[in-house]
């Protein structure tokens, strides 16, 4: 069985206990099914991607996240949502509890919270020490979690054997909000989109980087030779892992693309690289470089290359970048960046000393593996001045954002 | 959060799911609770999603030849209410850890293990324990042990026309003795440290530690005959210091994560040692 992007597929489900038949786009989740096409909103959206538990209804009796189920997966499945618990005229014991323990403010995280915990209680496993891991699953913002777990523990006393099924006497009607209709537009309209345009110029944010990265490796190749490669832009990016230039533009301005795979995580910027600062004598460059993706994701960094003399002829290549990461991706993002940033670090320098060993670019497909992905929580501060790192000498001092020595990594790779 | 457009193909067997990944642009949907948030924050836009929850056989969860098998299509809330889960403790002991409950009724085991996030549960036990892993592809079915499948962060040696279509847990043996802990900020975030061990009657010890690099990291431990949670510090905390290499980040730097692991594995070895020998 196959539905195409811009398809439709019939999908039959039992809905508090109603059996409804609606088509539906592979994209469309189970969540806006229930809200837009069956008017069941009782069901809330909170983060749409599986952390907040607002959606959380049973699926064949078992509590799922209905923002993470395409409703294209739900063929044949029973679904209970918040309005076949119970009603308002006959509620089920733990709506009573609810209400009795005042375990709502605004209500909003309500719905989820009463699915999660009909399906604790009827699951079999419940613990009233655990109860508190147990419902970690949906959040509260209104910090009204001791009434609801005061609620859910008094039902659990009140029905030692078991609680109450779902009430769904009276299911109420399914009634469409928005019909199946805009389907099409939207998808037509998706595609109409054009290719994002690359920004024209390069704005580094001015708070604290998401991440910080500060590598060294030591290289064979001897230093005028690694330079010579840090110094032919066309050369160095073809040693980034992933990277493409694109144009010229002149005046030390280069537009380029970038991808970035990391298991699903697949992005693909486009932007601008401007090689700022350039001293062949003390083989040091600094590089600005911004790109974003399609579907939001935008980044900024800060680059700071430097080649220095080694002992033994070869080279030791220092590599520090000071990352911002906006949009979805830093939502996404945490600790991964160490590990993650350590790779393409260490695929850059042995792209590097590869290019600088034999005088040419490494070839597409025998240079760098697939990028690793930057992700890391940062923290928030404001700007200091701070005396400039090692590699820069002593000399001066550039205002930097705040560097708690945690959020840094250092390593080093013996290429 | 609306995930882009993709084409949905629920293939009738694992040839047809194998061809489908081979044409390319293609990703698993197994649980997709990891891949469906990717999806939703548009990280990652594959052309098409490759159902495989409802392919015959896959949903096998078996025991026999020494061995629990559970196939790709196994979630993970029925392997932790079976009775099956009693031949692998270990599984049962990590499996509260794995998200929430709403995400163990969909998620899959063989998912967690294709999807190897650095900070995921379900990769250390398979690896602490020496599961196999079954992976199909073009040309058949190959084996991979599991303490060989993870390459890096969500990164394994599956390729991109392969699936996982099932793991095989050892089943616990006479004298066997297992340990379970991990410190996240909230229960079901992802873990700042973990360890998972097995300790075998006579003092052999296995361990994992998990998030704290970019994959499972598995270390041999000889833990004698009367250990203590004092007495192992200074080998857990070696020990730590040595695997921990993920950077630090605002919730946990490298020191307090190689701190973690080091109090964790020692009391894990304990309580597992105490098991090996009850």
């Amino acid at each position: 069985m196959r539905v195409e992007a811009d398809g439709t597929a019939e999908v039959t489900m039992t809905v508090n206990g109603r059996a409804v038949t609606l088509a539906v786009a592979p994209r469309t989740t189970l969540s806006d099914v229930l809200r837009d096409r069956l008017g069941l909103t009782g069901t809330h959206v909170g983060c749409e991607h599986g952390v907040c538990g607002m959606c959380t209804v049973l699926l064949d009796g078992e509590a799922v996240r209905a923002c993470l189920l395409f409703a294209v997966q739900c063929d044949g499945v029973a679904l209970t949502t918040v309005e076949g618990l119970g009603s308002a005229s006959d509620q089920h014991p733990l709506q009573e509890a609810f209400a009795h323990h005042h375990a709502l403010q605004c209500g909003f995280c309500t719905p989820g919270m009463l699915m999660s915990s009909y399906d604790l209680l009827a699951g079999g496993t419940y613990d009233e020490h655990r109860l508190p891991e147990d419902m970690s699953g949906v959040l509260c913002r209104c910090t009204g979690y001791r009434g609801v777990l005061a609620a859910v523990a008094h039902v659990a006393r009140a029905h030692p054997d078991g609680v109450p099924p779902p009430r769904a006497a009276v299911p109420p009607a399914l009634v469409g909000r928005s019909g199946s209709a805009s389907v099409g537009a939207t998808l037509a309209s998706d595609a109409r989109k054009s290719p994002i345009s690359a920004p024209e110029t390069i704005a580094i944010p001015s708070g604290p980087p998401t991440a910080t990265v500060e590598v060294r490796s030591e290289l064979t190749s001897p230093v005028d030779d690694v330079w010579a490669v840090l110094a032919d832009f066309g050369r160095l990016a073809a040693c980034l892992p992933g990277a493409e230039m694109t144009a010229d533009l002149g005046d030390d301005r280069y537009r380029g693309r970038a991808t970035v795979g990391l298991g699903p995580v697949s992005l693909r910027f486009e932007g601008l690289a401007h090689v700022v600062d350039h001293d062949a004598s003390a083989r040091r460059m600094r590089v600005l470089a911004q790109g974003t993706d399609r579907g939001g994701s935008s980044t900024q960094a800060v680059i700071r290359l430097a080649a220095d003399p080694a002992d033994g002829g070869g080279t030791v290549l220092w590599a520090d970048a000071d990352v911002h990461l906006s949009g979805r991706v830093a939502q996404f993002g945490r600790a991964l960046a160490g590990d993650v940033s350590r790779r393409l670090f260490e695929q850059f320098a042995t792209a590097v000393d590869e290019a600088a060993r034999t005088g040419e670019a490494p070839a597409p497909g025998s240079g760098p593996g697939p990028v690793r992905l930057a992700l890391v929580a940062g923290e928030r501060g404001q700007p200091q001045l701070v005396p400039m790192r090692r590699v820069w000498g002593t000399v001066s001092t550039i205002a930097l954002p705040p560097r708690p020595s945690m959020r840094r990594m250092s390593c080093s790779t013996a290429v | 959060m609306k995930a882009a457009p993709f084409a949905y193909h629920r293939p009738a067997s694992v040839d047809e799911a194998v061809d489908v990944l081979a044409a390319g642009d293609a990703k698993v949907l197994a649980g997709g609770q990891s891949l469906v948030p990717v999806l939703a924050m548009r990280l990652g836009r594959p052309g098409t999603l490759v159902d495989i929850t409802r392919l015959p056989g896959l949903d096998a969860l078996s025991v026999s030849g020494g061995e629990l098998r559970l196939g790709a299509a196994v979630r993970q809330r029925r392997v932790e209410r079976s009775a099956e889960v009693a031949d692998v403790p270990l599984i049962g002991r990590a499996m509260p850890f794995v998200g929430h409950r709403e995400l163990r009724s969909r998620g899959t085991v063989c998912g967690s293990l294709a999807h190897a996030d650095p900070a995921a549960e379900l990769p250390a036990v398979a690896a602490c324990l020496g599961a196999t892993v079954e992976v199909t592809g073009p040309s058949g079915t190959r084996e991979v042990a599991a303490r060989d499948l993870v390459t890096g962060a969500m990164t394994t040696v599956v390729g991109a026309d392969e699936l996982i279509t099932a793991v095989r847990f050892p089943v616990a043996r006479a004298g066997d003795g297992f340990g379970f802990a991990e410190i996240a900020r909230r229960h079901g975030d992802f873990a700042l440290a973990g360890v998972a061990v097995h300790v075998v009657r006579g003092g052999a010890a296995t361990l994992a530690a998990f998030g704290v690099s970019d994959r499972p990291v598995v270390r041999d431990v000889t833990v004698g005959h009367d250990p203590t949670e004092a007495g192992l510090r200074p080998v857990t905390d070696a020990l730590a210091r040595e695997v921990v290499d993920t950077a630090g980040d605002a919730h946990a730097s490298r020191g307090y994560r190689a701190r973690l692991l080091g109090v964790l594995a020692a009391r894990e070895l304990v309580r597992a040692h105490r098991e090996a020998h009850a």
